[in-house]
């Protein structure tokens, strides 16, 4: 059923008519999120002014039953702002507030529109910094950062926005505003801030957000090292870790990865290399000292064939530019790509590497890696041509790709969320019972059921009436848990 | 209506603790060592009393991806002491693991200790677990890679529930290396003082892990600051402290410090959490006989006259700030709780969705989950 002449009335009212996009060209603009694959075109678009006009919007929703979908900048990479057929969108981009940046407590009060980097751009001038740092920081806006729990590459030692931010106004589902979470970690009674980090925009909308700043690291050590292996690589990051070291972020980029890398930005990653690893050790320079002589050390072990270390800031920009670059880039060796994100644990990501190889080969179908290797938080990029035909055989493979971590005793996703793309998947990492206490939550935040329906959880529309089998999880095959 | 003195149950694995959810009937209590059985609001006179004490042991521990399963049973001590062997911990040291307290039920209770500064809580360190509700339904949640985001974390939902929504059943830790050198520079000083030094430790990249005041009695205590490292780099960086501070080392003062949180039989101990450049002074105006006070995470402990009790919510919730009383005087009878959350009918929404018959910790969140607030 579309949307009605009185919830029209009653939205406008809410937001005032001039924040209210009806016309269809308007409205296609916000028919899909970073996941272009799937699209729907929003009955409506509203865009409040301020979190006040927020909360009234929700609550004309939920009068007239009205699903909403809440979006920042559309960034996200697993459908969770994709649009609901019969709903509307609220789109938070013009709640873009810095409400307060307090150095003495180290936090900061901003509204959902304020982009990553800009949190740490207000934060910079005491010498402190917003810590996660997904890879689409300049243009992600924190409130997308909260709906997906958002990691980085730095989330290795820093944690997840989960572990950064302190305290949320949320609109609930009926439109009521509370704070969840408060002033310090010491909170009364049950997380609820906990649950709504990371919940996909399915149990209400953040319209202000504080989170911990941390002082800027003394010192940053970069180094960039090539390996003649996958394997080789890999054992480095096991070493590194049973030295002990933290490391601030160790990434990973196969041949593929490095080739399309450097085609798009020329950072000076080796050509043909089989492996490249990114360390990056911070904090207090003495410590920095010793720890990165070890890496350096545990690097010559294992035959590395280059090693480059970034001598000026310049330098290990422009190694991060190629790392964080290597996504787009490879629509550069490639027409069309899939993103997955699964997770294993790290001490089996060699051998999952060789697995996703070989599932590559058998499909016909090429598979650049690259990925955050510290905690074993996978990003195959499937390459395929859609104008050729390859769209489901790629599709297919990218799915057994996430189906194949948690296959490893992992995880479906590590960073880019659930939402519409994996759905579907949910029953191979967890059983009926577990969804259906997931599904019991949503529902004492949304009973209605109006809040970005359709994602996270698998539905019967999304995912037919068996949405995918059930297959025991490795866990359970080795006996070390049990279905009860 | 009278009750007769609740069964205890005691079951020894997964299946049977299910088994015991389903074959009782009425309100249920649970408990682990007991070493928080007096914190939050009292446990109303339950039916039936689970002891998960039976439940110990690690499930599987995996060095190399630095994460271990555990029974929520297991101690954490004896968890820590399993993994020294080999150079790995959980980054958590709340007062009362010394005194044996469970893993759940350092969980339930949402403890903490002063590594919060670095490592946050169990609530940043647990990436799975297993939970039983009233109905008797098996839910996992999490799971064993550090990394995840699939699905909601009902985890969460447990940190801080004191039994009131689900029975902890299996917990998944990330683990993180033992540091290879540790040292701890004390200075004795006021609150205020301790303040200002940590003031100064803060606007310098130091990173402590711990910086913590503490007193026994006496308007004077003890600012503690820990750090911690490699053997060759942390000598110059304990240096670099001490040139600010000007202190002594003395590393066994942090049985001082959890002596001072758990306070005394008898004491009402009462735990705050505010911003940290409001807490020295919030804790200053109350009138405590011991206080331990952690100058960065903005989380403090006093102990207090019992009659001191009400006010002192009171003055906590004005600052911004929350409040639970853990230990307090036989026959103590004042609020446990500060005023609720604003979210305090979602929580009543979440309770009723989990816990429709209202059988869990009837009473440990009271008097805010009221089961019939007329």
């Amino acid at each position: 059923m579309a949307l009605d002449d009185a919830a029209r009335a009653a939205l406008a009212r809410a937001v005032g008519t001039e924040n209210v996009i009806d016309d269809p060209v308007g409205r296609r603009a916000y028919e899909c999120d970073g996941l272009t694959g799937f699209r729907v075109v929003p009955d409506l678009v509203v865009l409040p002014r301020d979190a006040a006009a927020v909360a009234a919007a929700v609550r004309a929703c939920a009068a007239h039953h009205v699903p909403f979908v809440a979006r920042g900048a559309g960034t996200g990479l697993s459908g969770g702002a994709l649009p609901v057929a019969d709903g509307i969108v609220v789109s938070l981009a013009r709640l873009k507030a810095v409400l307060d940046v307090d150095p003495v407590d180290r936090r900061a009060t901003v509204r959902p529109g304020v982009t990553n980097l800009e949190i740490t751009a207000a934060a910079a001038p005491h010498g402190l910094y917003y810590a996660p740092d997904p890879s689409s920081q300049q243009v992600c806006t924190i409130g997308g950062n909260v709906a997906e729990n958002s990691g980085g590459a730095h989330c290795l030692k820093y944690g997840f926005t989960s572990n950064h931010v302190l305290a949320m106004e949320v609109v609930l589902p009926d439109g009521t505003v509370v704070t969840l979470g408060g002033d310090s970690a010491e909170q009364s009674g049950p997380d609820l801030r906990g649950v709504f980090l990371g919940s996909e925009g399915t149990l209400g909308i953040a319209t202000s957000i504080t989170v911990r700043l941390l002082r800027v690291p003394e010192t940053v050590r970069t180094l960039l090292a090539d390996f003649p292996s996958v394997e080789a690589a890999s054992d480095v990051v096991s070493d590194i870790v049973a030295a002990g070291i933290v490391p601030a972020a160790v990434e990973m980029m196969d041949t593929l990865a490095i080739e399309a890398a450097e085609e798009a930005v020329h950072a000076g990653y080796t050509v043909g290399v089989p492996a490249a690893l990114v360390v990056e050790l911070d904090g207090p320079v003495e410590e920095c000292d010793v720890q990165f002589a070890q890496v350096k050390e545990i690097c010559d072990r294992h035959g590395c064939t280059r090693l480059h270390i970034a001598g000026s800031v310049d330098e290990r920009a422009a190694i991060w530019r190629g790392r964080k670059a290597a996504f787009a880039a490879v629509g550069r060796i490639s027409p069309d790509y899939f993103v997955q994100d699964g997770v294993v644990p790290r001490t089996r990501l060699a051998e999952t590497l060789t697995r996703i190889r070989a599932m590559g080969e058998e499909a016909g179908l090429r598979v650049a890696n690259v990925f955050h290797a510290g905690d074993g938080n996978l990003h195959p990029l499937v390459l395929y041509s859609a104008a050729a035909g390859e769209t489901d055989r790629a599709e297919a493979l990218s799915s057994g790709i996430a189906e194949l971590c948690v296959e490893m005793g992992g995880a479906l996703s590590g960073e880019h969320g659930i939402g519409t793309d994996k759905a579907c998947s949910m029953p191979t990492m967890f059983g009926e019972v577990d969804l259906a206490t997931m599904d019991r939550v949503r529902r004492a935040f949304d009973p209605d059921g109006i809040c970005n329906p359709g994602k996270v959880l698998p539905t019967p529309r999304l995912c037919g009436e068996r949405p995918g089998r059930y297959r025991p999880h490795p866990l359970e095959e080795s006996g070390l848990i049990e279905r009860l | 209506m009278t009750r007769a003195t609740p069964t205890t149950v005691r079951p020894a694995d997964l299946g049977a603790l299910r088994d015991a959810v389903l074959d009782s009937a009425g309100t249920l209590g649970v408990t682990g060592a007991g070493t928080a059985a007096a914190w939050g609001g009292t446990l109303a006179p339950v039916d039936t009393v689970i002891d998960v004490g039976g439940l110990t042991g690690i499930i599987t521990h995996n060095p190399g991806d630095m994460t271990v399963s555990v029974h929520a049973g297991t101690p954490l001590r004896e968890l820590q002491s399993a993994l020294a062997d080999h150079g790995q911990q959980v980054s958590f040291d709340a007062a009362r693991v010394d005194v044996g307290a469970t893993v759940g039920g350092l969980v339930a209770t949402a403890d903490g200790g002063p590594a919060a500064l670095v490592h946050g809580t169990l609530r940043d360190l647990v990436i799975g677990m297993t939970i039983v509700l009233a109905d008797g339904t098996v839910a996992r949640t999490g799971g064993h890679v550090i990394k995840n985001v699939t699905g909601y974390d009902l985890a969460k939902l447990m940190h801080g529930s004191y039994g009131t929504l689900g029975v902890v059943a299996e917990v998944v830790l990330r683990l993180h290396p033992v540091p290879k050198a540790t040292a701890t520079l004390a200075v004795d000083c006021t609150l205020d003082d301790a303040a200002a030094h940590a003031g100064r430790i803060f606007d310098r990249p130091l990173d402590p892990a711990a910086v913590e005041w503490y007193s026994t009695g006496s308007a004077s205590g003890t600012l503690l600051v820990r750090m911690e490292g490699t053997v060759d780099a942390l000598p110059r960086r304990v240096e670099r402290l001490h040139s600010i501070l000007g202190a002594a080392a003395d590393s066994g003062a942090w049985d001082a410090h959890a002596a001072a949180v758990r306070g005394a039989p008898g004491q009402a101990v009462l735990r705050i959490g505010a911003r940290p450049s409001r807490l020295a002074a919030l804790v200053g105006s109350l009138p405590c006989a011991t206080a331990a006070v952690g100058l960065g995470t903005g989380v403090a402990t006093v102990a207090l006259p019992a009659d001191a009790v009400a006010d002192a919510h009171a003055a906590v919730h004005a600052a911004g700030g929350t409040s639970v009383l853990r230990d307090r005087p036989d026959g103590f009878t004042g609020p446990a709780w500060g005023p609720p959350p604003s979210a305090i009918a979602l929580l009543r929404s979440v309770k009723r969705t989990l816990d429709p018959d209202g059988r869990l910790g009837p009473g440990r969140l009271a008097p805010w989950l009221q089961e019939d607030p007329r």
